[in-house]
């Protein structure tokens, strides 16, 4: 340990590769994201270097440079990239999600807009009536996710669909890889929402299991319906479901009246619509693995001839 | 030249009665074809179903009807399409970009759906195939800021990333003008060395330039399939040099030197001329609106 800060202080001020760092280097055991320092770092350092050539052997240090040379131009990975790595993410996953169209920052700039209106919206209404759910936030939450995962495959947004598909990569694989992680950031975004909304307690987490059941339906169905119509077809559901949700509970609320809190709120929130939603997502999940091989084939059928 | 010319004792691709409809549109009628090494020109006109068949034969979409195997595998089953995918590589006819990756940040991407999940290996692989198609010096460029041609490059280098044993290329010299063509050209011919290529083309110089075998398609049908001269001979006898455009040509037309070129039926007495690969592929055409 020393001996490791006096040798890096002889390499002068400012960081440098640390001691291990480099003998993993040269063993050519080191992992990303160290080891991308470690390449950055020994481009423009040559006391680091000498240090890296006193501690390796003539063949572990060629088959180094090998791998400098080619990092030199090894793409800079970006912001959401070298965050999934610093996750722990293997590098190729993290690409396969750098290429997701929605895990942008354009996309969650959006979603974190549209969240921050509807907590506000929320929480600017009547404190009279702040017992009863809070409906705007409850009804679009569920929507967001589906939307990030309705666009994070297929040909409507990856415009190396037709390149993807005929991949080795199963379609449903990158699927996955991509909708786990979409979901991932979709639902931590709502919970943050949701806490925003203290005065609601648990109430305001009733979007969860309605947007897993959205998002399983969806994706269960694109291989039927297709990419575009099964999202599509979704989401009007649910809208129907809580406009006719509405219709009932506001003729019934007219008779308990207004000052009873469960009255008002939609059925899909309450605790028995909560169960219908966990057993919906359930169903569809079940589905959708069922069908997970129609995935491995281009959805884009109509193509030119 | 003869031997390439011949039917591929062993074929590197093979289809036996490929079908495919959207609709009511036939796009592939009973297809059958055998594909060895070397470069095979795909012809035919729009709407002949040669995008069909590529997308058919890249395992994009799964034919109604017939079977084909690609280097041995089976793609009708999960693994032979497995293999069969990690054997191929595929430029469609519009490929699409990452705009914001840079060249070497996309057949980067690709390579990592080919399965080469080792970061030094791949990169190496990916230099070495930026390399052969001349994209070395704008490997860092962001594929936005690129030129058509260049692009089109890029995405060559990511279908041929992995050293893929059949090679698909989709009109890949659409769009490019002619020194970028005739780049591309020398590109695919040095692709075309040891491995299986089938080029879709609506150019008869590329496949006159390029290609040791040829297939016309039209109607979803395959309406011929040999050698370029085989093609070329097919319009032996039946083209010939007028002053006048012949009422009974089949095409004519006036050529630089002021004398009309026709093809078709000649009548006696006409001064015949060397048929081309072009005059060949108008014949095929022509006979088979006949058969339609």
């Amino acid at each position: 340990m020393t001996d490791d800060v006096g040798r890096t202080e002889s390499r002068g001020a400012g960081w440098h590769v640390p001691e291990d760092d480099l003998r993993a280097y040269a063993r050519g055991e080191l992992a990303p994201p160290s080891l991308w320092s470690a390449d950055t770092h020994l481009v423009a350092c040559a006391p680091c270097r000498a240090v890296l050539a006193e501690m390796s052997d003539p063949a572990a240090l060629d088959a180094g440079w090998e791998r400098l040379d080619a990092e030199l131009d090894a793409p800079r990975p970006g912001f959401v990239e070298s965050l999934l790595v610093r996750i722990g993410v293997a590098d190729h996953t993290a690409r396969l999600l750098a290429a997701t169209p929605v895990l942008r920052l354009s996309w969650l700039g959006s979603v974190v807009a549209v969240l921050v209106m509807t907590v506000v919206a929320t929480n600017s209404i009547d404190p009279e009536r702040v017992s009863q759910a809070p409906t705007l936030f409850l009804a679009l939450a569920p929507l967001l996710p589906l939307a990030g995962v309705a666009l994070s495959y297929g040909p409507v947004l990856d415009p190396t669909y037709e390149m993807t598909v005929v991949s080795p990569t199963h379609g449903f694989r990158l699927l996955m890889i991509r909708a786990v992680a979409v979901l991932a950031v979709g639902l931590g975004l709502n919970a943050l929402a949701s806490l925003a909304l203290p005065s609601y307690g648990l109430l305001a987490a009733a979007w969860l299991l309605p947007a897993l059941a959205l998002t399983a339906l969806a994706l269960a169905l694109t291989p039927r319906l297709g990419p575009v119509a099964a999202p599509g077809a979704v989401g009007a559901a649910w809208v129907a479901l809580l406009v006719a949700a509405e219709r009932a509970t506001s003729g019934s609320s007219g008779i308990s009246g207004a000052s009873d809190p469960s009255g008002s709120t939609l059925a899909p929130f309450t605790a028995e619509g909560q169960v219908v939603a966990g057993v919906v997502a359930a169903l569809a999940v079940g589905l959708l693995c069922l069908v997970r091989d129609r995935f491995d084939f281009s959805s884009d059928h109509r193509s030119a001839a | 030249m003869t031997s390439l010319g011949t039917t591929p004792s062993v074929p590197s691709v093979s289809a036996a009665g490929l079908c495919l409809s959207y609709g009511s549109t036939r796009a592939l009628d009973d297809v059958s074809l055998r594909l060895g090494h070397g470069v095979t020109g795909l012809l035919g006109p729009n709407g002949a179903g040669k995008t069909t068949l590529l997308r058919v034969l890249a395992t994009a979409v799964p034919a109604d009807r017939g079977a084909f195997t690609v280097l041995g595998h089976d793609p009708g089953t999960a693994r032979g399409r497995h293999d069969v995918r990690r054997a191929l590589g595929y430029l469609p006819q519009t490929p699409g970009f990452h705009p914001d990756f840079t060249a070497f940040a996309f057949v980067d991407y690709v390579a990592i759906l080919k399965e080469m999940t080792d970061r030094s290996a791949r990169h190496r692989e990916v230099r070495r195939v930026l390399d052969a198609v001349g994209l070395s010096d704008v490997r860092g460029k962001r594929i936005k800021r690129l030129s058509g041609g260049m692009r089109q490059r890029v995405a060559l280098a990511a279908a041929l990333v992995g050293d893929p044993g059949f090679l698909v290329l989709d009109e890949p010299t659409v769009g490019l003008d002619p020194e970028q063509r005739m780049r591309f050209r020398e590109l695919i011919a040095t692709a075309g060395e040891g491995r299986t290529v089938l080029l879709s083309t609506h150019q008869t110089e590329d496949v006159a330039m390029l290609c040791n075998r040829v297939i016309v398609m039209a109607g979803g049908r395959v309406r011929f399939e040999g050698t370029p001269a085989e093609l070329s001979a097919r319009a032996a006898g039946r083209v010939w040099s007028s002053t006048q455009r012949h009422p009974g040509a089949k095409a004519g037309w006036r050529t630089g030197t002021g004398a009309f070129r026709n093809v078709g039926d000649p009548p006696d007495g006409a001064s015949l001329v060397e048929p081309t690969l072009e005059d060949g592929y108008l014949l095929t055409l022509d006979a088979s609106e006949v058969a339609a």
